[in-house]
């Protein structure tokens, strides 16, 4: 220390400068870490909630078919279509079908350079396998056929309860949903090592949907299953099922890549999932499920099901008309049925635990069309809330009415035992846990229940286990515990929502049964980027999606305004703009904390409206001249939309007759309550069908669908080079590309077609864009199924995010204590 | 190092403690608060109070220890201490398990917010210059960690690198009006 005074006192003062200093940056520091705490949040609630909208279109729309069958006799064509879409497959016997999916006469061509299988197959050809995929080499399709081949042939005799034991010290890795990220699933065998005799894995179930690599996960899962089927374990989950595939990106994957035989893989895949095993018990202690359980799920009933029966959640089983009774009418959701408020809920407590969960939304309002009373309608929905069936029962009925009119062939006895065992296997895959107690139905996702922490204790004790561990619900750190730690959820599918949204995790279990985590963060996209620039992009997409939205309901945004603007100023006041939009939205979002982000000139009182949704700058899409509102309403449900066109090109060949198109068009002007006339229904059509030959190519009028902004403009430049391509037009730039144009890429018939106007034009007309790629309809063409440099151009050129090698990334700066982060709990 | 070791009769002011704590002030009173704000910004604030709920049953509450947080959120800087005299000097170990409703935060919040000594640019940028040895504009990023990590209301060390990831240049060196820019930023 200072001897002098001066120097003391120097000292002092450069001491309590700094130290004032210090403390204003820590306070600056603090609060800017929570200001990104509340982007985080709401980033993450924007997420969920657009993903349980989501969700409840798909109920919608079953629900929406449902009610037509109920409520008025459709003309002798819809109906057609509406068995159409609901039609069981031809049930063949297993000669027909091997005979079906032989692979045998397919021939691989020399020139193919990806990985090629001889089977049994050994350790080696799946690492070989693995790292091909890596490579983003593509695996043919006479091989894909004999793999899945041999797969179905090994699930068949495997139980509908598998049992491990973790003897000999081993321990068991479990991993959750993995959605199609083949990045998420290779990080893991590199953080964990592959599966083998020492190193069994039970994985469970969502493999495919929503990722773009959902085809190579099955394809690796089932290779490691076949070489040790003694140590790997293979779950089913709610998206194996070939009707939730034809919305979530599964059926669409498979058809890009595989142009020839695709749809031959689709109908093995379907029959592979529904005899992929329903639930794993680990040293008789813990149980591996899905989705979860309910108040009624029996192990003993489980056990005894035959699985194979149930293909799809949307498709009950057969039942005699005579014990069809009145329980099975239909849900319509009244808007008052379902609360609005946040805090409660009329009929039903509200349900969901965590924030992460989510309210439920109230569906399409029918009552103006249906004449039923709301004491009814409460009755109704206390009746089925005790079988629990909700909307599934839906198709069930729609099933029997399009029956009737046919002839069974096959008419084994059918009794209520089938809906009891269809009931359980529903819960077991598409269940979620509450945090209050009871059972009842899951509104939100349609099938399944919410159960409560007693229902867990109960079942539990009744079976003699000591834990359950699901999946089924994206969690931010890849794994949650509720129910008293009674209940795991784990989920592998890190960046689920968008880069840096989440982590993933997986669990090694040991003979103590003490579940060790591993988290992770697939990298490839944010490699450098500190952990705010990460979550301000995670943001920046939250936003957009948002934007997008808001954009989507513009007419009912601006009637809901001129409700508190009664003058038609077009002025509205902050808190009159957050409860307008509420109510139109209904996503639940905190509003006013958001607006900041989502309105740019932010003046102290007033907004204007017209200048803000202007400012939205999102251009809609190029049929200016259609409706506004009618356009808005089928980009808001585009994706229902193009759910049923999918449903209905029954063949999958990716195309749909006119006939066919106008009939779902005027089925979703009942569903939509607007009218869609026929002028509209043909503009609509004369921009799309390109060929002419009435028909159209679903992918093509869906491009007309996409709004457009910044990443859509590439996705249309992609595809004017790829024209430009094959007509000798003026190259421009590379542009990254997305997966699915890049596979439109694909299609090099033979002799390319000059196409008819050759105007070079500007991405912003994207419909007009797609009208002159006469190689696109050539989609069945000789195009051989190759693993060419053709398919490593493509991936070379897909999202930007796999550019870099995947599956070797570090974990993102927030977790670099990944693998210390494993607690023992 | 104890700064305060010899009393020197000298003109300029006493020398202050050490810790930034306000000298014997009286004990914060809820009651006492007029709240000032316009029904907009309640909603506002609300909105973001939701946002922290994390009671399953959504009651509308949040934990002591998310206080801060929330104040910091809605545009305020407290210190600490701060924070904790508008909780009544809560116990540790209470900071996490004692809740608190939105009428009772708001009080809390108002005080906070009339508080006069907020900081702005030029303050940051003068503290920080403290640190500037050459008088370059620049300090060294490690001794800020260390000062951080060590002086005022000390922040954890991950909680250093999380501020001060990607500042640095290839010498270790922090250009602060740049670092003062982005920390307000957000």
């Amino acid at each position: 220390m200072g001897s002098g005074v001066t120097k003391t006192s120097e000292f002092n003062k450069r001491y309590d400068r700094a130290m004032k200093a210090a403390v204003m940056i820590q306070r600056w520091y603090r609060q800017y870490v929570a200001r990104m705490e509340v982007r985080r949040r709401y980033t993450w609630n924007i997420f969920q909630s657009i993903e349980y909208s989501d969700l409840q279109d798909q109920i919608k729309l079953y629900n929406f078919l449902g009610y037509l069958v109920d409520n008025f006799t459709p003309s002798s064509s819809e109906r057609n279509l509406i068995s159409h879409i609901f039609r069981e497959n031809e049930v063949c016997r297993d000669a027909e079908w091997e005979r079906y999916f032989s692979y045998a006469n397919i021939e691989v061509p020399d020139i193919y350079s990806g990985p090629r299988l001889s089977f049994p197959l050994d350790m080696a050809q799946v690492a070989n396998l693995a790292e091909a995929f890596k490579n983003k080499q593509q695996l043919h399709s006479r091989y894909v056929l004999q793999l899945l081949l041999e797969t179905w042939k090994l699930l068949r005799v495997l139980p509908n309860i598998n049992r491990v034991s973790t003897c000999h010290s081993k321990e068991i890795t479990i991993c959750g949903d993995l959605h199609g990220q083949l990045e998420d699933l290779l990080l893991i065998f590199y953080k964990n090592g592959m599966p083998s005799l020492e190193k069994p894995y039970i994985f469970n179930g969502d493999y495919v949907d929503r990722g773009k690599d959902s085809i190579e996960i099955l394809l690796i899962l089932f290779a490691f299953l076949l070489v040790y089927p003694g140590d790997v374990y293979l779950n089913r989950g709610n998206h194996e099922d070939h009707i939730i595939n034809l919305r979530y990106g599964f059926t669409k994957e498979v058809l890009k890549k595989y142009k020839m035989h695709g749809k031959r893989i689709l109908k093995l895949l379907q029959k592979i999932f529904s005899w992929l095993p329903l639930v794993t018990v680990i040293d008789h202690r813990v149980l591996v499920v899905h989705g979860g359980i309910s108040d009624s799920t029996d192990l003993s009933l489980i056990a005894r099901v035959d699985r194979h029966k149930y293909v799809s959640a949307m498709r009950p089983p057969k039942k005699s008309s005579a014990s069809r009774t009145n329980l099975y009418r239909p849900a319509v959701y009244d808007e008052m049925m379902i609360s609005k408020n946040r805090r409660g809920s009329l009929m039903f407590p509200k349900p969901l635990g965590s924030r992460d969960s989510f309210q439920r939304r109230s569906l399409q309002n029918f009552s103006s069309t249906i004449t039923r009373t709301v004491e009814e309608e409460l009755e109704i929905r206390r009746r089925q809330s005790e079988f629990s069936l909700s909307s599934f029962s839906r198709s069930h009925q729609i099933l029997n009415l399009s029956l009737s009119s046919e002839s069974e062939p096959d008419s084994s006895e059918f009794t209520n035992t089938n809906n009891d065992e269809w009931k359980q296997i529903l819960d077991l895959l598409w269940s979620d846990p509450m945090s209050q107690d009871g059972c009842i139905p899951n509104e939100i996702r349609g099938g399944g229940c919410y159960w409560g922490p007693d229902v867990t204790e109960d079942f539990l004790n009744r079976h003699n286990l000591q834990l359950i561990i699901r999946s089924h619900e994206c969690k931010q750190d890849g794994y949650e515990f509720c129910h008293n730690r009674n209940v795991l959820t784990i989920f592998s599918a890190s960046n689920y929502y968008e880069v840096g949204s989440n982590r993933g995790a997986f669990i090694r279990l040991g003979p103590d049964l003490v579940p060790y985590f591993v988290q992770y963060q697939a990298t490839g996209m944010t490699r450098g980027l500190s952990f705010s620039q990460s979550m301000k992009r995670t943001e920046h997409t939250a936003l957009k999606v948002l934007r997008e939205q808001l954009f989507a309901h513009k007419s009912d945004l601006i009637s809901a305004f001129q409700v508190f603007d009664k003058e038609k100023t077009g002025l509205i006041s902050l808190d009159n703009w957050a409860a307008a939009i509420e109510r139109v939205l209904r996503l639940d979002l905190p509003w006013l904390v958001l607006h900041a982000q989502l309105v740019s000139n932010t003046s102290d009182d007033l907004l204007d409206y017209h200048a803000w949704f202007r400012d939205l700058a999102l251009k809609k899409p190029g049929c200016e001249h259609i409706e506004q509102t009618l356009l808005e309403a089928l980009y808001r449900h585009r994706s229902t939309m193009e759910t049923i066109f999918r449903i209905v090109d029954t063949d999958n060949s990716g195309f749909i007759t006119f006939e066919d198109f106008r009939q779902t068009l005027k089925l979703l002007s009942a569903y939509l309550n607007i009218e869609i006339s026929d002028e509209a229904v043909n503009e609509l059509v004369i921009n799309t069908d390109t060929n002419n030959d009435g028909s159209i190519d679903i992918d093509e009028f869906m491009e007309a669908f996409r709004l457009v902004d910044k990443s859509r403009l590439e996705r249309g430049r992609s595809l004017l080079k790829f024209k430009q391509e094959n007509q000798d037009l003026p190259q421009e730039e590379q542009t990254p590309q997305t997966a699915e144009s890049a596979a439109s890429q694909n299609v090099q018939s033979p002799d390319p077609k000059t196409s008819d106007s050759s105007d070079p034009q500007t991405a912003d007309s994207l419909d007009s864009q797609t009208r002159d790629s006469p190689v696109l309809q050539r989609a069945d063409s000789s195009y051989l199924q190759t693993g060419t440099s053709q398919d490593s151009k493509t991936a070379e050129c897909s999202a930007p995010q796999t550019a870099d090698s995947p599956g070797l990334q570090t974990d993102s700066p927030s977790s670099q204590t990944s693998d210390s982060s494993g607690s023992r709990t | 190092m104890a700064p305060k070791k010899k009393e020197e009769p000298k003109p300029a002011a006493a020398p202050k403690p050490p810790e930034p704590e306000p000298p014997k002030e009286p004990e914060f009173n809820p009651a006492e608060v007029q709240i000032e704000f316009t029904a907009e910004q309640i909603e506002d604030f609300k909105d973001a109070f939701q946002l922290f709920d994390r009671t399953p049953t959504n009651e509308m509450k949040i934990t002591f220890a998310q206080c801060g947080d929330l104040i910091r959120a809605l545009g305020q800087n407290p210190t600490n201490a701060e924070v904790l005299k508008v909780l009544g000097k809560p116990k540790a170990e209470d900071m996490q398990v004692k809740m608190l409703d939105f009428d009772q935060f708001l009080p809390m919040h108002q005080h906070i917010c009339k508080a006069k000594d907020r900081g702005t640019f030029e303050d940051f940028v003068e503290g920080l210059r403290v640190f500037d040895k050459e008088g370059n504009g620049t300090v060294m990023g490690a001794e800020l960690r260390h000062v951080l990590a060590t002086l005022g209301e000390k922040m954890k060390e991950d909680e250093v690198e999380q501020l001060m990831a990607g500042q640095e240049d290839a010498n270790g060196c922090i250009n602060y009006e740049a670092f003062v820019k982005h920390v307000m930023a957000g």
